[in-house]
């Protein structure tokens, strides 16, 4: 596979991120007691080589030759979106509706994603599985996770 | 103390039964995560991280550190042996360093000889265990005491080496593996420098004062980032999986891979000591010089016991030769390793040459524990080959978002915080787009976790200089690193330029 215009894309885009801290390694202290060397040395330039790096990227992404055999597979965009939105909702309300509810409905919503159907089993394994996971880890580790919804407790 | 001594202290450490069973656990979640197509030792390696954490939450911290290296250790090397599983029964190897197994096992399968490709396969690596751990023992204290001279300066270069090693075998094109190690080592720079006590880049935000946890980034990158090429890729239909058929091997077997098995070994243990190249050269390296040395080189490839023995101990013999830098210079020579120093280093311990005289326990422990590790993956596999093979028919559907959610879990127990989830599914996603592309990843949790030591020890060597960077060329061992790491750009690079094509590592 020939990856020609996402290294141009992903050239520039590193060669930012490389001035980025370039940039911004000049606002740190430039030198930490004692030492001819402070904290900004080293950002600065790895910053710098980045950027080089980035160029020497870019120039090699038009040399690799684009073959336009479009056997291009298809991608599952529309399950790979609804299961990375529902990863995002987990992480976002998993403090405040607690584990066991957030973790039940993302695998249940995922499953179904993946595979209409059989809901009965889906849910069912969805449940096993946090509640598995929220009671050896909570009950037989110790270990600490929000259980239930806040306004719950 | 001689060597002897260290190593029974090690295995009064090992056979303690907490110890044994987290051996036993990490052997066999390793062995199970090997077989599971979509995560690998690498990833399996940092989902485990947290488990660990809770698990050995009640112990005094050296203990714990103890307990746990040796549960992740046992991971990685049983994820090693799983692999092989999927490339005999399935011809779709688990993972990288097993692609070559698949060109003789799958044929040994067809032909239903699965049954003693398994297990032959179970002795090498256990075989090949054995050679690594009498090398790890040999060398771990001449390495250290050696190590223990070095200075900043030749720290900074023997880890500009081990970055130098891994990023010019870590894939196709070195440009990106360089781009990926200097991103990881400018990630690393984020939070509150450990000698100045400056807070850099962290904009006043609390929770990156500090830093990016490594955690956080590894399983993003690895676990996620696979998880979502899976889910967008349809995955082909269900291969049928072969018949495992008669387990234990047949003599004539036995006697045809009792050779490969012994070279195998040693080759694979001196490929893995050296930093960069790992298991997947290791074992394509061994199968290579196995079909030079055979009498009947037609064989291979259509289902020869030695196409299978030889790999199989190589890529093991590799695993465990990979610990050697690991543990005695605290560099890591590959993704997997780089995560056991991370998990180390979040139990504060240093691998590196004080690790012998800090907490030999921790050293000769871990050693004497991937004996009694190995020893339990070959009872383990031979009863529980099947076992394993029906794991292989867990049904992706299930299986993708359960590993989601053990990340999401994994990182959340650690970190406690929604800002690391964000962080996670971020590089989730910068991990598909990056190894779709062509980026190797490996290099970039290898600079994370080492940025902050190089940076230190740049900085020391810098202070005592004065600020003169001739300091690094001056000092001969240095110099001598610095002149290894520049051939070990070059190289490469001239042998391209002559057409020659270049074995690469793909995955640690």
């Amino acid at each position: 596979m020939r990856t020609g215009s996402f290294d141009r894309y992903a050239s520039v885009l590193f060669a930012l991120i490389g001035a980025a801290f370039l940039f911004e390694s000049r606002n740190i202290a430039k030198s930490a007691y004692g030492s001819e060397v402070g904290p900004n040395v080293f950002p600065f330039l790895l910053g710098l080589i980045l950027i080089l790096l980035s160029v020497k990227l870019f120039l090699e992404s038009f040399k690799s030759v684009q073959n336009n055999n479009n056997d291009r597979e298809k991608l599952m965009v529309k399950r790979f979106l609804i299961i990375l939105i529902a990863s995002i909702l987990y992480a976002a309300f998993l403090e405040t509706i607690g584990y066991l509810i957030s973790t039940f409905v993302f695998l249940f919503v995922s499953f179904q994603t993946m595979e209409k159907g059989g809901w009965v089993k889906n849910a069912l394994i969805a449940g096993v599985f946090s509640f598995c996971v929220y009671y050896l880890f909570v009950v037989v580790l110790k270990g600490s996770l929000p259980g239930l919804p806040i306004w719950f407790s | 103390m001689g060597v002897m001594d260290f190593l029974m202290q090690g295995f009064q450490t090992a056979i303690q039964p907490e110890n044994l069973f987290f051996a036993f656990i990490g052997v066999l979640i390793g062995t199970a995560v090997g077989v599971l197509p979509g995560i690998g030792p690498m990833s399996g390696v940092a989902l485990l991280i947290p488990v660990t954490a809770t698990l050995t939450g009640g112990m005094e911290p050296s203990a714990a550190a103890t307990s746990s290296i040796i549960l992740l250790a046992g991971v990685y090397y049983g994820a090693m042996y799983g692999g092989s599983t999927t490339s005999i029964l399935l011809n779709t190897p688990g993972e990288s360093s097993s692609v070559v197994t698949t060109l003789d096992g799958y044929q040994m399968a067809k032909q239903g000889r699965a049954g003693s490709a398994l297990s032959i396969a179970a002795i090498g690596s256990f075989a090949a265990g054995i050679v690594s751990i009498i090398g790890l023992a040999l060398l771990a204290n001449p390495l250290s005491e050696m190590a223990l001279k070095f200075g900043p300066a030749e720290y900074f270069s023997l880890m500009l080496l081990g970055l130098a090693a891994v990023s010019g075998l870590a894939g196709g094109s070195i440009t990106k593996a360089w781009m990926m190690t200097v991103t990881g080592l400018l990630l690393a720079t984020i939070g509150i420098d450990a000698v100045s006590g400056v807070a850099r880049f962290t904009y006043e935000i609390p929770v990156l004062f500090g830093g990016l946890e490594f955690l956080t980034v590894a399983v993003g990158l690895f676990a996620l980032g696979e998880v979502f090429k899976t889910i967008l890729h349809k995955e082909d239909d269900q291969e049928r999986v072969a018949k495992v058929g008669r387990v234990i091997p047949s003599r004539t077997d036995l006697k045809e891979s009792a050779g490969p098995i012994a070279r195998g070994s040693i080759l694979g243990f001196f490929i893995g000591v050296l930093p960069g190249a790992g298991a997947t050269l290791a074992s394509f390296f061994s199968y290579i010089a196995e079909k030079k040395l055979s009498k009947t080189p037609e064989k291979f490839g259509k289902g020869a016991i030695a196409g299978v023995a030889a790999p199989e101990s190589a890529n093991n013999a590799a695993s465990g030769g990979a610990m050697i830098p690991l543990l005695t210079l605290g560099i890591p020579g590959s993704g997997t390793t780089a995560i056991l120093m991370g998990a180390l280093i979040m139990y504060n311990v240093q691998p590196g040459p004080l690790l012998f005289s800090d907490h030999p326990d921790v050293a000769w422990g871990l050693i004497a524990s991937m004996f009694i590790g190995n020893l339990m993956l070959l009872i383990l596999n031979m009863p529980l080959v099947k076992v394993f093979a029906k794991i292989i028919e867990t049904p992706p559907k299930y299986l993708l978002p359960i590993i989601i959610a053990i990340s999401v879990f994994g990182v959340y127990a650690v970190q406690v915080t929604t800002f690391d989830l964000y962080l996670l599914i971020g590089f989730g996603l910068a991990g598909y787009l990056l190894a779709k592309n062509d980026y190797p990843l490996a290099p970039l949790v290898l600079g994370l976790v080492l940025g902050p030591m190089i940076e230190n020890n740049m900085r020391r060597a810098l202070t005592t200089s004065n600020g003169d960077f001739m300091v690094f060329i001056e000092n001969p061992i240095s110099a001598i690193f610095l002149v290894c790491s520049v051939l070990w750009i070059l190289i490469p690079f001239l042998l391209k330029l002559k057409g020659k094509n270049v074995v690469v590592n793909v995955e640690g």
